[in-house]
C-alpha cells in the first residue's frame, strides 16, 4: 500500500462509483468509505417500485456489503462525519476519531427539504430520501387506503405511480412548487394536472396545506385550502437539501450546496464535491448548477475520482436538462416515466 | 414467542467492571424468564492487566453450549475488543463509548474495525455515567441501561438485579450504580429510534423455580444437602468460589470451613473426617490434586472415604490458571502409585455438578473410597439457570455400610466379601477395633505384606469399585437407535458442545448419535460399546492434546477411534465437531 489514503464520504450513487473507480485509478492506495447510512450502497430511483413490490430488496443493492472487502475498499457504514479540517487533511467522526486523508470526496447527498409552514406538521409527514424511509412507506402500505401527496418533486411521481399500482387512494396537491425541479409554466401545470387525473389522482390545484389533525393512527384530517381531506398517510415531496451542515466553519466555500469548479474541486487541493450535495460551476451559464438523478450521479461520482487521481475531466451538465428553480440551474436525468 | 438464541458479549480491561456487568446482565436475563448460559475469560492476574469478556447466552430454550458467534457485543474498551470483532455474526450489534475522554487516532475506536454490516450503537457511557452519579465508574452500568433500552429488556428487571448486588454496598453505590444504569437506559430509549433497535421477544414468566447458578455453587450445593460437615480447602483457581460459598453457607448448618496450610493437609484432614464418620470434601485444581495424589492412594488402600473436586485448569503444572481444559482425566483415574482403583465422575452441565456432588458423599462411604468430581473451568466458571430441587430424605442417606452387631469383639474391617465392600465401623464404637494404614493388610488391618494377601486384598479392592458401576450414572444416548455414521462421545463441559453439534446434524438429516459419559472410572464398558457397535466411526472430541478420554475407552471400539483435540483454553466449539462429522462422513 502506498500511503496515499483516499476518503470518499457518502455512498449514494455518487460516493459508491467515486470509490470503486478510485480502486481502479489507484490500485495501491488506501480507500475508505464511509456512510451514515447502516447499509451498502442502494439504487434509490429504485426504492418506489421496492414499495410497489415489483422490485425485490435485493435488486435495490449495488453489490453486497462485502464486495467493499473485496475491493481493498475499507468501508465504515453506520458513521458519522462530524467536522471536517480541509488544511490539516483530516476529519473528525462522531464517536471522536480523527481520519487523516491525502484525498477527499464529498459525496454526502442530500435530505429531504420541508418548506417553512409545514415544518410543525413534521412528525407525521413521510418522506422518501433513504431506505428506511421506503421501508416505512412499505410497512404502512398494508394498512393505509388513501395517501395525500405534498409537494411534487420528481420522486413524488414515480410514489404515486407505485401507490396507484398497489389500489390507493391518491390525493396530490399540484401548485408551482409541484414539479421541482422543473422550471414551472402554466403549460406544464395543466399537463401534469392532466395526466394525474386521467390515471384517477384527486388533483387539488393552487392550494396550500392550512392545517393537520391527526384523528387517530393512520387517520389525518387535512385542511387543503377550502377543502378538507381525511387519508391514512401524507407524504412530503419537496426536493432535497445538500447535507452539509457539518461543514459550517470548515472553510469550503457553501451556498446551498459546496460550490466546486467545473471539475468538482472545493478549491482545496485534492478535496472534491460531487453528485447532490455539489453546487458545480459553468463556465457558459457563468453560474453554479446542481445536479439530480441516479445516472448523473453516478457519472459526478466517476469525475470526481478521475480528477483526485490527476486528471483534468470536466463535470457533464447538458445546457438543455438544466432547469432553474429559486434562482439555482437544476440538471435533471431523470424526468421520466409518468 | 418467536425464537430467541443470543449471544452477548461485554469485553473491558481488568478493572473496567467487565464481570460484574456479565453478572448484572446474567441474572437480570434470567429473572426476565429466558434461558442463560454464561461464562467468563479473564486474565489470571487480579487486576491492571489483561482483557476479560463475558459470554452470555440467552434464549427461549435450555442451552447446553456457548455459541461460536456473537450476536452482541458490549465494549467497555476498545482496543481489548478488537479481538472479538472475528466472533462476531453477521449484522451484529455493537454498542461502544462514542464519547471517550480525547480524540482518537485512526484505528483506536471499534467503530474503525467492525464489519460494515455490523449495526453500530453508540453512547457517552462515560460521560452518562458521571453526569448522573458524579463518576465515570459507573460507564458499565450505563452501558447495561443502552442495551435494556435497545433490546426492549423492561429496566426494573435490572434495577432488582443491581439492588440485590450493591445494597450491602450502603445507600451511595447503589444510587450511583441505578442512576447510571437509568442514564444510560433514558439516553439509548431517545438517541436510537424504535424501528432501528432489534428488540428481543421476551419469553413468559418463569415458572419453574429456576435459578440463576454457576458450576461452583451447584456443587457447593449439591455438598451441602449431602449434609457435608467439614470443608477443607486451599484457595487455587477455578475451585476456589466453592469454597468462598461454604463459607457463608455451611457455619449456618452446623458445619465448619478450614482454610489449611496446602492441598496435602486438605485431603489430610477430608480422609480423617470421614475416618471420623463425618463428610467432608476439598475442591482443588490440577496443581493441588497432583500433591494431594500420596493421600488419595492412601485412601484407596485404607478404604477410606473422601470427596475431592478438581476442577480441572490448564495444564501441567501451574499451567493456565484461567482457562479450561480437560487434560487431568488420566491423573484422576490412574494418578498415584500402585494399582490405586477410585471412582472418577465427571458432570458435563451446571445441574450434574449438584446432583454428582450430593451423589458423590454416598458413593465414598458406601464403596469407602475417595470419589473424584472432575469438573473443568468452563463448567465451574459458567453459570446456568437450573431447577435445584434440594435432596430427598434418599438422597442424603448414610450410605456406610456399618458392620453387623454380631462381629462385635471379633471385627474385620477389610472382611473379604462379594462385594468387595467390607462392613465399616466408625472409630471409637467400643468392640470394632481395627487398625487403618497405608501397608497392605490382613483382614483384620494388619499390615502383611503375603503374595497372598495382596493379591487377594488387591482383587477386592478393585472388585468393589467395579461393583459401584451399578450407583454410578450410566451413560445416555442421543440418537434414534438405529444404525449412525457417526458417534460422538464427549464427557465434561465439551458433552454439551457435542449434543449441541450432534442435534444440529440430525436435524440436517445426517445419520449421527452423541453419547455422554459421566462415570469415567469405573466405566459401563457394555454400554459404551453397544453404542459403538452402532457406529461406523467413534468421534472423542476433548479439550486436551492427548485424547484422555480416547486412551480409556478407544480400545472398546472394533476400530481407531477418531479424535479431537484442542488446547485452546477455551470450551470447545459446536461448529468444530459438526465439521468434524461431516468431514467424516465425507469421508475426509
Amino acid at each position: 500500500m502506498s500511503e496515499e489514503h483516499f476518503v470518499v464520504i457518502g455512498n449514494g450513487p455518487a460516493g459508491h462509483h467515486a470509490a470503486a473507480t478510485l480502486r481502479l485509478e489507484a490500485p495501491s492506495a488506501r480507500i475508505t468509505l464511509i456512510s451514515k447510512e447502516p447499509h451498502g450502497c442502494y439504487r434509490p430511483h429504485l426504492l418506489p417500485k421496492w414499495i410497489s413490490g415489483h422490485v425485490r430488496e435485493e435488486a435495490l443493492y449495488v453489490c453486497p456489503v462485502e464486495e467493499y472487502k473485496a475491493m481493498a475498499i475499507k468501508f465504515r457504514s453506520g458513521q458519522r462525519v462530524v467536522a471536517l479540517n480541509p488544511s490539516q487533511r483530516e476529519l473528525i467522526l462522531d464517536h471522536k476519531e480523527m481520519l487523516r486523508f491525502t484525498g477527499l470526496i464529498l459525496a454526502v447527498g442530500g435530505k429531504p427539504r420541508i418548506p417553512e409552514p409545514l415544518r410543525n406538521f413534521r412528525d407525521v409527514l413521510f418522506t422518501l430520501k433513504r431506505l428506511e424511509d421506503a421501508r416505512m412507506w412499505k410497512e404502512e402500505m398494508p394498512q393505509v387506503d388513501s395517501v395525500l401527496m405534498m409537494g411534487g418533486d420528481l420522486t413524488s411521481l414515480a410514489v404515486t405511480k407505485a401507490l396507484l399500482e398497489l389500489g390507493k387512494k391518491v390525493y396530490f396537491m399540484v401548485n408551482e412548487e409541484a414539479f421541482w425541479p422543473l422550471r414551472w409554466s402554466a403549460g406544464l401545470f395543466e399537463e401534469m394536472s392532466q395526466r394525474l387525473r386521467q390515471r384517477g389522482v384527486e388533483v387539488l390545484a393552487d392550494q396550500r396545506v392550512r392545517g393537520i389533525t391527526r384523528k387517530g393512527d393512520r387517520d389525518y384530517e387535512v385542511q387543503v385550502g377550502p377543502q378538507t381531506v381525511r387519508v391514512g398517510m401524507i407524504g412530503a415531496f419537496f426536493g432535497l437539501m445538500p447535507d452539509v451542515r457539518f461543514l459550517a466553519g470548515s472553510g469550503l466555500r457553501l451556498d446551498r450546496g459546496i460550490l466546486v469548479d467545473e471539475y468538482l474541486n472545493t478549491g482545496f487541493h485534492g478535496i472534491y464535491a460531487t453528485g447532490d450535495c455539489a453546487q458545480i460551476y459553468h463556465p457558459e451559464l457563468r453560474d453554479y448548477w446542481v445536479s439530480v438523478g441516479h445516472d448523473n450521479a453516478v457519472e459526478l461520482g466517476r469525475t470526481a475520482a478521475l480528477n483526485l487521481v490527476g486528471n483534468t475531466v470536466k463535470a457533464k451538465g447538458a445546457g438543455k436538462c438544466i432547469f432553474e428553480i429559486q434562482g439555482i440551474k437544476v440538471n435533471t436525468s431523470w424526468w421520466t416515466e409518468f | 414467542m418467536a425464537k430467541v438464541d443470543v449471544t452477548i458479549e461485554i469485553c473491558g480491561m481488568s478493572g473496567d467492571g467487565t464481570i460484574a456487568a456479565g453478572g448484572i446482565l446474567n441474572e437480570a436475563m434470567a429473572a426476565v424468564g429466558f434461558s442463560v448460559l454464561a461464562f467468563d475469560s479473564y486474565p489470571a492476574e487480579i487486576r491492571g492487566f489483561g482483557r476479560c469478556v463475558t459470554h452470555s447466552r440467552i434464549g427461549d430454550r435450555e442451552m447446553r453450549a456457548l455459541s461460536d458467534k456473537t450476536h452482541v457485543l458490549i465494549s467497555l474498551d476498545d482496543k481489548e475488543s478488537q479481538s472479538r470483532i472475528p466472533f462476531l455474526a453477521k449484522e451484529a450489534v455493537v454498542l461502544f463509548d462514542n464519547k471517550p475522554p480525547s480524540y482518537v487516532e485512526e484505528g483506536i475506536s471499534i467503530a474503525g474495525h467492525v464489519e460494515p454490516d455490523a449495526r453500530l450503537f453508540g453512547m457517552p457511557f462515560s460521560d452518562l455515567a458521571a453526569a448522573a452519579s458524579g463518576s465515570t465508574r459507573g460507564r458499565n452500568l450505563a452501558a447495561l441501561g443502552g442495551f435494556a433500552a435497545i433490546f426492549g429488556v423492561p429496566p426494573e428487571h435490572f434495577h432488582g438485579v443491581i439492588l440485590k448486588k450493591f445494597k450491602a454496598k450502603g445507600e451511595k453505590v447503589l444510587d450511583a450504580n441505578l442512576k447510571s444504569f437509568d442514564a444510560g437506559y433514558h439516553y439509548a430509549s431517545e438517541a436510537f429510534k424504535e424501528r432501528e433497535r432489534p428488540v428481543l421477544s421476551l419469553p413468559e414468566p418463569e415458572k419453574e423455580g429456576k435459578i440463576l447458578i454457576s458450576g461452583n455453587e451447584a456443587v457447593a450445593r449439591g455438598a451441602l444437602d449431602a449434609g457435608l460437615k467439614l470443608y477443607f480447602g486451599y484457595p487455587i483457581t477455578p475451585a476456589t468460589p466453592i469454597m468462598e460459598f461454604l463459607a457463608k453457607t455451611l457455619p449456618e448448618r452446623g458445619g465448619r470451613v478450614v482454610q489449611m496450610e496446602d492441598e496435602i493437609a486438605s485431603i489430610g484432614a477430608v480422609l480423617g473426617s470421614f475416618f471420623a464418620g463425618k463428610r467432608a470434601m476439598t475442591a482443588t485444581s490440577g496443581p493441588g490434586f497432583a500433591l494431594m495424589t500420596e493421600l488419595i492412594t492412601h485412601g484407596v488402600m485404607s478404604e477410606n472415604p473422601a470427596v475431592i473436586v478438581n476442577a480441572q485448569r490448564g495444564g501441567p503444572a501451574t499451567g493456565l490458571p484461567s482457562k479450561t481444559e480437560q487434560s487431568d482425566l488420566q491423573a484422576a483415574v490412574f494418578g498415584g502409585p500402585g494399582d490405586s482403583a477410585r471412582i472418577v465422575i465427571a458432570p458435563t452441565h451446571v445441574r450434574e455438578c449438584y446432583d454428582f456432588t450430593l451423589l458423590s458423599f454416598q458413593l465414598a462411604e458406601r464403596y469407602q473410597t475417595p470419589v473424584i468430581v472432575l469438573t473443568d473451568f468452563f463448567l465451574n466458571n459458567r453459570v446456568e439457570k437450573v431447577r435445584i430441587p434440594g435432596a430427598s430424605e434418599a438422597q442424603a442417606a448414610d450410605w456406610n455400610v456399618y458392620p453387623e452387631e454380631s462381629s462385635r469383639g471379633n471385627y474385620e474391617r477389610y472382611r473379604i466379601t462379594e462385594s468387595g465392600i467390607s462392613p465399616r465401623a466408625i472409630p471409637g464404637t467400643e468392640g470394632f477395633l481395627f487398625d487403618a494404614t497405608g501397608l497392605e493388610h490382613t483382614e483384620k488391618g494388619r499390615p502383611d505384606y503375603s503374595s497372598e494377601i495382596h493379591s487377594k486384598m488387591t482383587e477386592k479392592r478393585h472388585r468393589k469399585i467395579q461393583g459401584a458401576l451399578k450407583d454410578l450414572p450410566e451413560p445416555v444416548e442421543f440418537s434414534s437407535g438405529e444404525a449412525m455414521d457417526v458417534g460422538v462421545i464427549a464427557w465434561g463441559s465439551t458433552f454439551g458442545s457435542a449434543l449441541e453439534a450432534v442435534l444440529g446434524a440430525q436435524q440436517e438429516g445426517l445419520r449421527v448419535g452423541a453419547l455422554k459419559i459421566a462415570s469415567l472410572f469405573p466405566y459401563h464398558a457394555d454400554k459404551i460399546r453397544a453404542f459403538m457397535k452402532k457406529c461406523k466411526e467413534i468421534l472423542i472430541p476433548e479439550l486436551n492434546y492427548e485424547g484422555q478420554l480416547a486412551n480409556l475407552i478407544g480400545h472398546l471400539h472394533s476400530k481407531d477411534v477418531v479424535r479431537l483435540n484442542r488446547t485452546t483454553g477455551m470450551p470447545m466449539s459446536a461448529t468444530l465437531i459438526l465439521d468434524k462429522v461431516k468431514a467424516m462422513i465425507r469421508g475426509k
